[in-house]
């Protein structure tokens, strides 16, 4: 009995009520039992047994209970947060100004993150538009030196019979073609593809149908397959295209299928035709132009897919050592292909943004303690009518949610213009960025943000209000708790300036690597030279006489011009994207693919060193005298002697290369290094110098002709601005041949800013950035300096009055200010080293921790610091000490 | 005495109108249809105390502790304006209801 009773008190309220009420109907029902006759203790237990299961009816009415009591706690909070919510609108209401610059200020941050986010989401967080994508991957075969990835015909058709992790494997050869049907030829981007092309993509034609296995053989294969944009560009959309002939580059073609809109590959290539190995082609190991793609199987892990191709790699070594010695294989999911290091560089602009939105909601949350001691008395009040910390806080915590959710809504209308900025100024070359937009998921994490933000400003005066000593804020009117809040506002400028310095870090590595990239070597003289390139079509000018004669016709009359200096071809120009590459191996030492040195190769005409300004380094150019059929000889640049010969002299040794000597396919062919030239910067002029080689142009093998697409690069170099030169240019070509079209004219000068065009936009968004977060981290401190001054202004009085000079006074408030600046500038250094640290791979002639840039930064932010607080000091030094201890 | 077992939604009715005329406790509520239905229908007291807790979180009555006829507080019971409606609603239905299966089932 008595253990009960225990149970009873112990239980909650609502429990105990089910209990009370159970034992009154017992009593009366015993009651009414025992007038009728029964025995008391009978009554009881007929009372009880009425209820058939008493202990299953309280459990089930106590559970009701709760049930009641939790609805009506519910109600009430949500009653409270209404009138929260209320309250906090009256009070943005009543202080429009205040709340105008929070609102804004937060609204910048969330804004310009919100953008940032919006093309970070595009670009590398999208899947690619394929069914599974995550199964396609790239297929690389990677040699010792070289992790280039791409394959011969012969490797190709090697791994794809022995693999068994895809289930289909195919080959791509992105090429030009020259597309005619009816009027204009147009130079397209296509590719020369394998049947399992489509297989592995998963697409399938929206009209007519791909090509089949039987097709991708020579004689069949004369089809080809549209893409959507094409198609509906020149064939004005018109399913009758089915069954056309086009010509490709010369050769006749039926159009037997149009992609489905959408499947765009990776390339954006517009037409694909089948590759079809010829047996010869079937049977080279050595030239490695194709890039592969495959499908895993389902059930195959990538992981697996590695295994299995390292094996395939490792017979392949073995079954054919001299072309594929230590010869491995991987494969990565395309979408890595496609983003690249996007990820990483979005990432780190997204970091930056960060960081921006991080000051401003420092600055903020400033802003609110400085309206914190204006409102202490208020608080006090509503303390002394009932309300606990907690509900206080909470109150304050509501008023930020609803400034922070006001601020992301206008954060939202700034993300829409920052996205249209980002789209319009954003370099080429930027994978999927016009896919960008504010969808669901970017306003949710503008939302987020918006919460995020309101946390962060809204925690540190609802921390102090809830430690306010209440009853001192209605006494005195608010001078307790002003220590505790100083401190505060020191350590947020302290925050403040070491996350804009960790920007202004980052931004000015980002500005000297660009300086840098500016200034760097590139091998050649750029300024003057106008490039373009030309391509014969095979109809006309099969064979290796009719296109060089055509090309030196072409430059005949180019250099008839008084405006041109010199004219040269050469097949791959610097500072473009694209990579043909051959082994070498020197002279003396075995034949084989181990000692084969990968390096760029470029057939040049005679003329092309001068006409480039390529400095000569030993021994003498190509010219005409390098005529086919004369002794072989080459020009190699510094990287490859090298690496070929170190620690020799270059010139007059032999390397072999390219093609079967004359004993056979496995003899090698020596070409004599007559020359040494400079390194010429391939792609951009920070990356590190490649070995090159040069042939001339008489002397490639006659089949190279064919597979380059008898195409050129033209260099033209002009005394006068080289834009004069292209309708020279084209007017040579068309002297030649009018139906050739003469494409992708550029000046060097352009080459180069386009491939330093990604750094250049890097360099100056986080320079902008980097301006904001200064400007915002100045009007930070200038608001907590001179909110310090207002509170101090009767302190400043008295000591005016007592003899302080005026100079003083502004050491005094200097140094309020300065001491957390320059803890800031510390605590910055550490994140300047991660800033650093982050940047690391794109920089250019800097380290990542770089002292010159962190000094001079520094310097800057301590400059903005002591302005911001001088303005306040100095009108706190004016003032009038009569006039304002008369007030105070 | 019959038993009969009565469906959810009835006893609901029942106790609602049982409080039309005041506030009761649940014994007296018990009584009351015990008397009002002359024994025909027994309300089990497992089923009338849920049903109450469930009438009173829906909002259809209301409850407060008052000084009992024997002196003892107990719990009693009223109906809202919402438990008012409910029940005008109910009879309703049950007239609609009876009336269409006597229809059915006592032709002349």
């Amino acid at each position: 009995m008595a253990f009960e009773r225990l149970q009873r008190l112990l239980r909650p309220p609502a429990e105990r009520e089910v209990d009370d009420e159970l034992e009154f109907h017992l009593e009366m029902r015993a009651r009414e039992l025992v007038a009728g006759g029964m025995e008391p203790k009978a009554a009881r237990l007929q009372a009880q047994r009425r209820f058939r299961d008493l202990e299953g009816t309280k459990r089930e009415c106590r559970r009701l209970a709760v049930g009641r009591a939790h609805d009506e706690s519910r109600r009430e909070w949500w009653g409270e947060l209404r009138q929260d919510l209320g309250f906090a609108l009256r009070q943005m209401a009543k202080a429009p100004g205040f709340t105008a610059v929070a609102v804004f200020t937060l609204a910048l941050g969330i804004g310009a993150a919100t953008a940032v986010f919006s093309v970070f989401r595009a670009v590398v967080l999208n899947p690619l538009p394929f069914p599974e994508a995550d199964r396609i991957h790239v297929v690389a075969l990677t040699s010792r030196r070289y992790a280039g990835g791409s394959a011969s015909a012969g490797n190709y058709l090697y791994v794809a019979e022995r693999q068994r992790s895809f289930g289909s494997l195919a080959a791509v050869d992105y090429r030009r073609f020259n597309l005619a049907f009816d009027d204009a030829p147009e130079r397209v981007l296509g590719a020369a593809v394998s049947a399992s092309f489509f297989e592995v993509f998963g697409g399938s034609a929206a009209h007519g149908r791909v090509f089949t296995a039987h097709e991708d053989t020579p004689g069949p294969d004369k089809v080809a397959v549209l893409s959507h944009g094409l198609w509906t560009r020149r064939f004005g959309g018109d399913p009758g295209v089915v069954g056309r002939s086009v010509s490709v580059s010369g050769v006749p073609r039926e159009v037997i299928g149009v992609m489905p809109a959408g499947f765009d590959s990776t390339e954006g290539e517009e037409l694909w035709v089948p590759i079809a190995f010829t047996p010869e082609r079937r049977a080279m190991y050595d030239e490695h132009y194709l890039m592969l793609f495959g499908r895993l199987r389902p059930g195959v892990t990538p992981g697996q897919a590695k295994v299995d191709l390292a094996t395939a790699a490792h017979d392949l070594a073995r079954d054919h050592p001299r072309e594929n010695e230590g010869r491995g294989a991987t494969s990565f999911p395309i979408l890595e292909e496609v983003v690249g290091d996007y990820r990483q560089r979005l990432g780190v602009l997204l970091g930056a943004v960060g960081l921006v939105l991080l000051i401003a909601c420092a600055n903020v949350a400033n802003l609110f303690l400085g309206r914190g001691a204006a409102r202490e008395r208020e608080l006090a009040v509503r303390a002394a009518v009932g309300a606990g910390r907690g509900r206080l806080a909470r109150q304050l915590l509501t008023e930020s949610l609803g400034l922070g959710l006001l601020a992301a809504l206008l954060g939202v209308v700034v993300a829409e213009g920052g996205r249209r900025l980002l789209l319009a100024t954003a370099p080429p070359g930027v994978p999927r960025l016009e896919a960008a937009r504010i969808d669901p998921l970017v306003l949710g994490f503008a939302v987020a943000l918006g919460l995020l933000a309101s946390v962060l400003f809204g925690l540190a005066p609802a921390l102090q209000a809830a430690r306010v000593d209440l009853r001192a804020g209605l006494a005195e009117g608010g001078r307790g708790s002003t220590l505790g809040r100083d401190r505060m506002r020191r350590v947020l400028v302290a925050v403040e300036v070491g996350l804009a310095l960790t920007l202004l870090v980052g931004a000015g590595l980002l500005v000297r690597t660009g300086a840098n990239l500016s200034r760097a070597s590139l091998g050649f003289d750029p300024e003057g030279v106008l490039t373009a390139r030309v391509g014969f079509p095979a109809e006309g000018y099969s064979g290796h006489e009719k296109p060089a004669r055509a090309f030196e016709a072409v430059l005949e009359r180019l250099r008839a011009r008084s405006e041109v200096q010199g004219a040269a071809l050469v097949s791959k120009l610097p500072l473009t994207p694209g990579r043909g590459t051959n082994g070498l191996i020197p002279e003396g030492r075995d034949f084989v693919a181990r000692n084969a040195i990968d390096s760029d190769s470029q057939f040049v005409s005679p003329g092309y060193f001068e006409t480039m300004r390529i400095p000569l380094r030993a021994g003498r150019f190509l010219s005409d005298q390098d005529r086919r059929g004369g002794p072989k000889v080459m020009v190699i640049n510094e990287e490859l002697a090298k690496l070929a010969f170190p620690g020799q002299d270059a010139l007059g040794k032999r390397m072999a290369c390219c093609e079967a000597g004359e004993g056979g396919p496995d003899t090698p062919s020596f070409k004599e290094v007559v020359g040494i030239v400079a390194d010429v910067k391939p792609f951009s002029p920070g990356a590190s110098p490649l070995p090159q080689f040069y042939l001339p142009l008489d002397q490639v093998p006659v089949a190279a002709w064919d597979w380059m697409g008898r195409t050129l690069a033209v260099v033209v170099r002009s005394s006068q601005a080289p834009a004069v030169l292209t309708p020279l240019l084209r007017e040579a070509v068309r002297s030649v041949d009018p139906a050739v079209p003469v494409y992708d004219v550029r000046t060097m000068l352009e080459r180069r800013d386009r491939t330093m065009a990604q750094e250049r936009f890097g360099a100056a968004l986080l320079s902008g950035l980097g301006f904001v977060g200064l400007v915002l981290a100045g009007v930070g401190i200038y608001g907590v300096v001179a909110f310090f001054v207002s509170q101090r202004t009767r302190e400043m009085a008295v000591r005016l009055a007592l003899g302080a000079k005026a100079r003083d006074v502004v050491a005094l408030v200097a140094r309020q200010s300065l001491g957390p600046v320059v803890t800031g500038l510390a605590l910055g250094a550490l994140g300047a080293v991660a800033a650093g640290q982050a940047l690391q791979k794109v920089l250019y002639g800097v380290g990542a921790i770089d002292p010159l840039t962190l000094l001079a930064v520094s310097v800057l932010l301590f400059a903005v610091a002591l302005l911001a607080s001088a303005l306040p000091a100095r009108r706190a030094a004016r003032v009038d000490p009569a006039r304002s201890l008369a007030a105070g | 005495m019959a038993e009969t077992s009565l469906l959810h939604g009835t006893l609901d009715a029942l106790i609602l109108k049982t409080l039309v005329a005041g506030a009761r406790h649940g014994y007296g509520i018990a009584r009351h249809l015990e008397d009002a239905t002359q024994g025909a229908i027994d309300i089990e007291e497992g089923s009338l105390y849920p049903a109450l807790y469930r009438l009173e979180r829906r909002g259809l009555l209301e409850a407060d502790w008052r000084e009992s006829e024997t002196g003892r507080k107990a719990k009693f019971y009223k109906l809202t304006r919402e438990g008012r409606s409910q029940l005008a609603r109910e009879t309703k239905a049950w007239a609609e209801f009876s009336a269409a299966i006597s229809r059915v089932l006592l032709p002349a």
